[in-house]
């Protein structure tokens, strides 16, 4: 068995969400990246997400989560809206009123799908308010971009010893900060990724 | 592991991250709403079946590099 506690030194503290039998610290952190994909059918990594979000559940553990994902996941449906309509160019049409009805179903349905998840578990929401400072301590220290930053001091501030994620930013923290759980395509990334 | 990190913030205060109390954590907890393993399952595959977009979601959507 792979564990936080007995992990190969070669690890970095970066491990693949497909092993099956990984260990889960509780509480575990959420990023806004893995949410994405497991909630939207049609994206490359649902499948694995969806299962690791299975795994979560039958561990047993809870989940801690920054208020900044469900802000992220909005806009997330906002830009599908627009480029659903406008392809490449949808940032230019940011202010267009006519993928607005369609981003407003999508947002309700993606934030829908995203409460029922947090729903199904023991959860820590961690409002940013209360880690802002650590953020920037993040974002100084290792070079982490703000949004990360703040999904990192959340996890922390909540007293996750892990986070899963499927953006590799992650990793510029050092693994005593933060373990990093993603897939296993980013696993060699993210350990290249850690300071030493 | 553990308590190298729990060590790193209790002394860290120039900005890094600490842990909130154990009692401001208890206030923010949730609680499941779902219980049974049947529930919990049902609830899963209602939140992560059926949501299909036209095109491909990727980092800088949701203002990520």
């Amino acid at each position: 068995m792979t564990s936080a506690g007995a992990r190969r030194p070669t690890s970095r503290g970066v491990f693949a969400i497909e092993e099956e039998e990984l260990l889960l610290p509780d509480p575990i952190a959420l990023d806004t990246s893995f949410v994405v994909e497991a909630l939207i059918a049609t994206q490359p990594l649902h499948v694995v997400c969806r299962v690791f979000l299975d795994q979560i559940d039958a561990s047993g553990v809870s989940i801690t989560t920054s208020d900044l994902l469900s802000v992220e996941l909005a806009e997330a449906a906002f830009a599908i809206a627009l480029k659903e309509r406008w392809g490449s160019s949808w940032r230019r049409h940011r202010t267009d009123g006519r993928a607005r009805r369609r981003a407003g179903r999508l947002l309700d349905d993606t934030v829908a799908r995203y409460e029922t998840v947090l729903a199904s578990k023991d959860h820590i929401p961690v409002p940013v308010g209360e880690v802002t400072n650590g953020a920037r301590g993040f974002m100084t220290a290792y070079g982490l971009a703000s949004c990360d930053a703040l999904h990192a001091a959340s996890a922390v501030a909540a007293g996750a010893k892990a986070i899963v994620t499927i953006d590799t930013g992650f990793a510029f923290l050092p693994s005593t900060a933060l373990l990093v759980y993603t897939d296993r395509s980013r696993v060699a990334s993210c350990r290249n990724k850690r300071p030493h | 592991m553990v308590s190298s990190m729990e060590s790193m913030a209790k002394t860290q205060t120039n900005g890094r991250p600490e842990p909130l109390s154990p009692e401001r954590l208890a206030e923010l907890r949730r609680p499941a709403k779902y219980k049974t393993p049947e529930e919990k399952r049902a609830a899963l595959k209602r939140a992560t079946e059926g949501l299909r977009v036209k095109v491909r979601v990727t980092p800088d959507m949701y203002g990520r590099r």
